[in-house]
């Protein structure tokens, strides 16, 4: 946490948080005067998912997401807490610069997408190229602006340029220089009724889906495959593979793991809302299958190194998925019953 | 996950922490900063090594006269052709046959200047590659 002023000279409290866009929506609505936490914008905003896409390849690995598509959860909290939301994408780069330039000397901060490789400030080992890092401007500096970046500990400065490359890239999912800022928000919104809104849809998209690739479907599909995978790829193709998936699951926007402790942290949240005892029990279970979400992590990282090679093999990787994907469906139909009972 | 659980396996990474939701004494959920995780760190080495056995290996081809200089800015870049063309305004199709270093040399200056805004390089060393591979880190 650290203490900064827009330029207005208000001041802005940045918060260190687990994930880009949940923590650049909280920050917006937080500066609007509305105290709302980060896992309560995820679970709200129905982050919380599974998909793995054999046919999608990014950098010519097969795409796992632990989360909903990037921009929907900021769409969906919005809309279930009753705030309003100008949102602009531009053709042009310089119009795209000169219109952000505009906002923020109103006093307002802006959020945009951007693609992390040409975040000058973000370490090397981080940097790829993708289009769907959210970050939060607060003010104009010398030849360049003062970021607040979610999953920093403190704001930094960006060149110019650099922000320009990175709102403007090009490639799958380009941003367009996306931006968004709070026109209005509703500063007594109805939290029981956006809860139980977005239990219902998480719920949904994890269980009906009526797809192979998507929900607990997907991650009894991605299981099957990774236990397959040592006998039908050859050893070093199924490392590269499941590297990609772990690192899918840890790296990339804190990934899997992280995704089901902070709807851990939701459902925590939500029981106290509702008083209700269940929802509590059932935080506790989503942080257990995030503790074997961590153990399939583990068991992965030293397949690839090579290590108790008897004992770590594809087939016991694959398992603790299939433990997760279990566990996971068992609490989604519980989680879908619990809400259905409760009243907003 | 509880906060004495959190991963604190890598103290001198580049300074950067990532906020992780942990469990405290009490059960409730509350937010501690990790330095890194051991098993994040090989899988991301992996990814990383990869890249960069890749890069060099197309260093070489360059320097060998198999593919024009403008493939290896392209890699560093970590984009593929699709990606490089869009950025520069140039049909895909274009862009793979300047991957060609004889066709490459011919290129006008114009559409050069493109590739090197494209890429944030000047043109002067789009047209070349580092002698040896310590030269780009």
């Amino acid at each position: 946490m650290s203490s900064e002023i827009n330029a207005a000279g208000k001041p802005f409290i940045h918060h260190h948080s687990a994930h880009c866009e949940t923590g650049a929506t909280t920050a917006l609505f937080r500066d609007k005067g509305l105290e709302v936490s980060e896992p309560m914008i995820f679970g709200i905003g129905s982050g919380i998912f599974f998909g793995h896409l054999p046919f999608v390849k990014l950098v010519g690995l097969p795409v796992t997401t632990y989360r909903y598509l990037a921009g929907t959860i900021f769409r969906k909290s919005a809309r279930r807490l009753g705030g309003k939301f100008v949102t602009q994408r531009f053709h042009n780069a310089q119009k795209g610069m000169e219109e952000l330039r505009r906002v923020l000397k109103t006093g307002q901060i802006v959020g945009l997408t951007t693609n992390i490789y040409w975040l000058s400030y973000i370490p090397n080992r981080y940097r790829f190229q993708f289009n769907g890092h959210n970050i939060i401007i607060l003010h104009e500096i010398e030849n360049g602006f003062r970021v607040s970046d979610p999953v920093l500990e403190n704001p930094v400065d960006c060149l110019t340029g650099d922000l320009e490359r990175a709102r403007f890239a090009k490639g799958p999912l380009q941003p367009r220089g996306f931006m968004y800022y709070p026109k209005y928000i509703n500063l007594q919104p109805d939290f029981r009724t956006a809860c139980l809104e977005g239990i219902k849809d998480a719920c949904k998209a994890m269980l009906e889906i009526p797809l192979l690739f998507f929900g607990v479907r997907g991650i009894r599909y991605l299981a099957k495959r990774t236990i397959k995978s040592g006998e039908k790829m050859g050893f070093i193709e199924a490392c590269r593979q499941l590297a990609n998936i772990v690192r899918m699951q840890e790296e990339v926007g804190t990934g899997g793991a992280g995704f089901r402790y902070m709807y851990a942290a939701f459902l925590e949240e939500a029981a106290e809302l509702f008083g209700s005892s269940e929802l509590a029990d059932l935080s506790k279970e989503m942080t257990a299958i995030g503790d074997i979400w961590r153990e399939f992590a583990v068991v992965s990282a030293r397949i690839i190194k090579q290590r108790d090679q008897s004992e770590n093999t594809f087939a016991k990787a694959g398992g603790l998925m299939m433990i997760c994907a279990g566990r996971e469906e068992q609490l989604f139909k519980d989680l879908n019953d619990v809400v259905r009972k409760l009243k907003a | 996950m509880k906060v004495k659980e959190v991963p604190q396996d890598i103290p001198y990474s580049e300074s950067v922490k990532r906020a992780c939701y942990a469990l405290n004494d009490q059960g409730k959920y509350v937010i501690v900063a990790s330095t890194g995780w051991n098993t994040e760190d090989v899988v991301n080495g992996l990814a990383v090594a990869e890249l960069a056995a890749q890069l060099e290996e197309t260093r070489k081809a360059v320097l060998a006269g198999l593919k024009s200089p403008l493939c290896y800015h392209m890699e560093r870049r970590q984009m593929n052709p699709k990606i490089l063309a869009g950025t520069a305004g140039i049909a895909t199709f274009r862009t793979k046959r300047h991957f060609h270093p004889e066709i490459f040399s011919k290129l006008k200056p114009s559409i050069l200047e493109r590739y090197a805004k494209a890429l944030a390089v000047t043109p002067e060393e789009l047209k070349t590659v580092p002698k040896s591979s310590e030269e780009d880190k």
